[in-house]
């Protein structure tokens, strides 16, 4: 009996995948991991709303917030690789991670079957409107003459703006008096308020504060100049070639999901960033698109593993854990 | 105060003195807890100066408290049934297990039917037809009306 | 004056469009009816609604954001009276003399009251934006961690006022809701506190799942158990709107608590949650007989709701003039606004002033739409609470469980709230009250993160609090409003002593 059983389980089995839907026959879900409104939340309902139109079903935003990203990271690490469920990583939940968190359940390089690079957010060095220092050579020289007087606010440990400026300190050799906000806005605020000295953090939170003349910005860690803010210098014309950094923003599916739906999903979402109306769109955000070369899912795969490599040494240097 | 020699000994407010070892014994459970923490000194606030502070506080009051309920009157312990909690808190322990595996459309009436197991009142296929209603309305209302991402029955639709 | 005259009238220009003024209507009929079901508050019902905004162009999209935003504050203090379950911090200062009402068959009059003082805040709250957002903003930027820490002290000592039976169960309580506050993850080193391990304790506990807990479950078995009580809410209906006296009565409170709500709104950084606690404190501290509060007086409710509404509004001005966002909801906006290109920050009102202004008169409008939607509704709340309490209770189970796992999308969540439920249930029994527990802990958060940011930036020296003038005279209020709240106990007992 029970053979007979199993072996019609099985022939329906074929069946349907004989007769299987063609990918995608429902609705996408795209993990975000953090709260809805920030940056990657942003970036990924533009891409998503776009993706929706090439791929005929709706890609539906879900975020799980918690752990600076890694819990929404996690749940989509362990969910079905058929193409439905997939996430928006980051810099921090696929760069930093593995040195933030020892006890991280999943790895970067190994547990995702990456799609491809969304829009990044270039990262700017920001002060206080009336920090004593007119561009970005000074500030180092400050910075190093006053150590720990001066005080850099960032938005909690595993945030961007914590690891990005970690990443500056090490660089410099400068030890400033850390001061941890529940959250960019706080952050944000106490900077315009003159309350701390300096950050560093994503764009688009600071645009309009910088074009209004709330704070004074420094310079943007990219090779080139950002069309948002067009006098702003970069990092290598001001002084500081080697602090290239940007929060980058990437779609990944879990391990194992066929080839041919992961080859679908990177389609749409190089059609979504060669849209001229997405393009825009993001642009305002001050986000870079990356160039036809960084769209591949190899070229991700490689980025990801560069990217633990560099983060980790830096992070576990500094002693920062985030448990 | 001669009230007080008789009065010692006994509790004049059961309902304060029970209230009270629930206050110490959830602040020996935080100091357990945060035990492992730094407390850091007072000029550089480690992080668990203030939960240390705040529990010892709470078993403060809580001690406090005790001793107050052999000082002055008050009110007497209720009864604990327990046919209520049982079934409303396991109703919503269904839901947080079954919501994700099984989707809304078991999860749903789970919740609708052992909660209605909580009261005396209920009359059962009055609730089992509210069950699947309530259910429905739901569904049609969170999933498909607000696009919440919330799993209907991935055992049979897949989403 | 010409110049707000000018700029009012490009704003309602904006606003009174057929699409807008459309979708305003939608916005807040939509945001009343989610925010009205127990345990979706603002923030799940915004985060909701967004992609339905996603269709119309950016000032309007803002318009019916904003409308979902009023309507869900007002459907939560619907359920606060209702129910006696807050939808989110703003509203437990409501459930206290707002659901007693409610328990009396004065349902109707506190929710009409409600309502009336919302939308009079909302006007004056608007009036206030239009006239005086931009210099305000500069006020608040004064506001440091200091002043902060100061600021939630004085919410501390409103909280004991709060208080309905003992204060030292009050204090107990609202120690217990600073201990709560601090479970999660340390915000200078990353380690884990209080957490037992577990990982969904790692980011703290949510508002909602305390409130939903303590409140919502253990409502429902509260109500289980003594069904006598419970029918007597549903036994008298009463009128269904405030008289003209109860009106009378409300007046001042309405001011004062529009006031209060108004000032404390501005401040980035959730200094609204603040105002309903303010306005609750000082009308029992000046009425006539103070024993009224939390036993239905409905100056509990004007007041409070005033001030939440009031908040409400002048929150957006952090947003739309320095572009920061004071609290989650508001940073939702930020996302909202962002996605349909419009970045907040200082320019937008020079840059954009007919979304600036358009947005502003579309605040007055959505009181208006607000009161026009809900006065009739009122009949129908009602109503419902005439509906058998063996099928309404696992209604409200239902949707509180939906709500709490639409938050984050975290099954966990709802185990964590029957648990609440639990302790909830265990604080009614040892005669404790809930409230200055959420207090407590809603404040807790803030409480410690302003005060480590002031040690550091003070380099550990705690005279920094009493040196800068804000804040000390903060500290100074706080001191004095404690000391008034517990002299009288004190010297009750000393009486109780002496007669003995």
């Amino acid at each position: 009996m029970k053979s007979v059983v199993i072996a019609i389980a099985a022939a329906l089995g074929l069946a349907s995948a004989a007769v299987a839907q063609p990918y995608p026959s429902r609705p996408i879900t795209v993990i975000v991991p953090f709260a809805a409104g920030g940056p990657t939340d942003v970036v990924a309902r533009i891409v998503g709303e776009h993706m929706s139109k090439t791929l005929g079903q709706q890609v539906i935003v879900e975020n799980v917030a918690g752990a600076g990203g890694t819990t929404g990271i996690t749940r989509g690490a362990g969910s079905a690789p058929d193409g439905y469920t997939i996430m928006m990583g980051h810099m921090g939940t696929h760069g930093a991670a593995p040195a933030l968190y020892p006890k991280l359940k999943y790895d970067p390089t190994k547990d995702f079957a990456p799609i491809g690079l969304a829009a990044g957010t270039p990262i700017l060095i920001v002060a206080k409107k009336d920090f004593p220092a007119k561009d970005l050579k000074e500030f180092i020289a400050y910075l190093k003459a006053n150590g720990s007087k001066v005080n850099e606010a960032h938005a909690g440990v595993g945030s961007v703006s914590f690891t990005t400026c970690t990443m500056l300190n090490a660089m410099l050799g400068v030890k400033p008096t850390l001061v941890a906000y529940r959250g960019t806005g706080p952050s944000l605020n106490d900077l315009v308020g003159g309350q701390v000295d300096f950050m560093c953090d994503q764009i688009v939170n600071l645009t309009e504060q910088i074009k209004a003349g709330a704070i004074k910005a420094y310079a943007i860690a990219t090779p080139e100049r950002s069309p948002a803010l067009p006098d702003l210098p970069t990092t290598k014309e001001a002084g500081l070639p080697d602090y290239q950094v940007s929060a980058w923003n990437a779609l990944f599916a879990p391990k194992g999901t066929p080839k041919e739906v992961v080859a679908k999903l990177n389609d749409a979402l190089v059609k979504a960033l060669d849209d001229e109306a997405t393009r825009k769109r993001l642009h305002d955000l001050g986000g870079v698109i990356p160039d036809k070369a960084g769209r591949t899912p190899q070229y991700l795969q490689t980025f990801v593993e560069s990217e633990v490599a560099r983060w980790t040494p830096i992070l576990k240097a500094a002693g920062a854990t985030a448990n | 105060m001669q009230g007080e020699e008789a009065g010692a000994s006994r509790v004049r407010a059961p309902q304060d003195v029970a209230a009270g070892l629930f206050l110490v014994a959830i602040a020996a459970l935080g100091l357990w807890q945060g035990a492992e923490l730094s407390a850091g000194s007072l000029g550089q606030v480690g992080p668990g100066m203030l939960p240390r502070a705040l529990a010892a506080l709470t078993g403060l009051c809580g001690a406090v408290l005790v001793m107050q309920a052999f000082a002055s009157p008050g009110a007497r312990l209720a009864r604990w049934p327990l046919r209520g909690p049982l079934f409303i808190l396991g109703a919503a322990v269904a839901f947080g297990l079954t919501v994700r595996p099984l989707g809304l459309a078991v999860a749903g009436p789970l919740v609708v039917l052992i909660g209605a197991m909580a009261s005396r009142e209920t009359r059962w296929i009055e609730a089992v037809v509210f069950a699947a209603v309530m259910t429905a309305l739901c569904v049609g209302l969170f999933k498909f009306a607000l696009g919440l991402p919330i799993p209907v029955a991935p055992w049979a639709i897949g989403y | 004056m010409g110049d707000l005259a000018a700029n009012l009238s490009l704003g309602f220009a904006t606003a009174l469009t057929l699409q807008n003024l459309g979708l305003c209507f939608l916005g807040c009929l939509v945001g009343t009816l989610i925010g009205v079901l127990p345990g979706v508050g603002p923030i799940a019902t915004i985060a909701m609604l967004l992609p339905l905004t996603f269709k119309v162009d950016p000032t309007g999209a803002l318009i019916m954001l904003a409308g979902i935003y009023y309507g869900a504050q007002y459907g939560g203090s619907t359920t606060a009276i209702l129910v006696n379950i807050p939808g989110e911090a703003t509203s437990v200062v409501t459930v206290l003399d707002g659901h007693e009402m409610a328990k009396q068959g004065r349902a109707g009059v506190a929710l009409g009251i409600a309502a009336i003082g919302s939308f009079i805040a909302g006007t004056a709250a608007t009036l206030v934006i239009a006239a005086l957002g931009a210099p305000l903003t500069r006020l608040a930027l004064l506001f440091g961690p200091a002043e902060y820490f100061s600021l939630m002290v004085l919410g501390l000592a409103f909280a004991v006022v709060l208080a309905r039976g003992s204060v030292l169960k009050a204090v107990a309580m609202i120690v217990l809701g600073l201990l709560l506050s601090t479970v999660g993850t340390d915000l200078e080193t990353g380690e884990e506190r209080l957490t037992f391990g577990l990982a969904d304790l790692s980011d703290g506990i949510d508002f909602a799942v305390l409130a939903m807990g303590v409140f919502g479950f253990a409502e429902v078995l509260r109500n289980l158990e003594s069904p006598e009580t419970r029918d007597v809410v549903r036994g008298k209906l009463g009128r269904l709107l405030p008289s003209l006296d109860d009106f009378k009565r409300c007046l001042w409170p309405i001011a004062r608590g529009t006031g209060l709500g108004a000032a404390l709104g501005i401040l980035p950084g959730n200094g609204a949650v603040l105002g309903p606690f303010a306005a609750y404190t000082l009308e029992k501290r000046i009425a006539r007989e103070p024993q009224r509060f939390g036993r239905g007086a409905i100056e509990g409710v004007a007041g409070p709701e005033s001030a939440n509404n009031a908040g409400a509004q002048t929150a957006f001005i952090p947003l739309l003039t320095l572009g920061i966002p004071p609290n989650a909801v508001m940073a939702l906006m930020v996302g909202a606004m962002t996605i349909h290109g419009v970045i907040p920050g200082p320019q937008v009102m020079t840059k954009n002033p007919g979304l600036f202004w358009g947005m502003i008169a579309s605040m007055w409008i959505g009181n208006l739409v607000l009161l026009i939607i809900n006065l009739p509704l009122i009949g129908l709340w009602v109503r419902l609470l005439k509906v058998p309490y063996r099928l309404m209770f696992p209604a409200i189970l239902l949707f509180c469980c939906i709500g709490i796992y639409s938050i984050n999308n975290n099954p966990a969540d709802v185990l964590l709230t029957a648990f609440f439920g639990f302790s909830g249930y265990l604080l009614y029994k040892f005669g404790f009250e809930p409230a200055p527990l959420l207090l407590g802990f809603v404040l807790g958060r803030l409480l410690e993160e302003k005060l480590r940011q002031a040690l550091v930036l003070s380099r550990g020296s705690f005279a920094a609090f009493v040196e800068r003038p804000l804040s000390a005279a903060l500290l100074a209020v706080a001191l004095v409003t404690l000391v008034v709240a517990v002299l009288p106990a004190v010297r009750k007992s000393r009486e109780e002593a002496f007669q003995e």
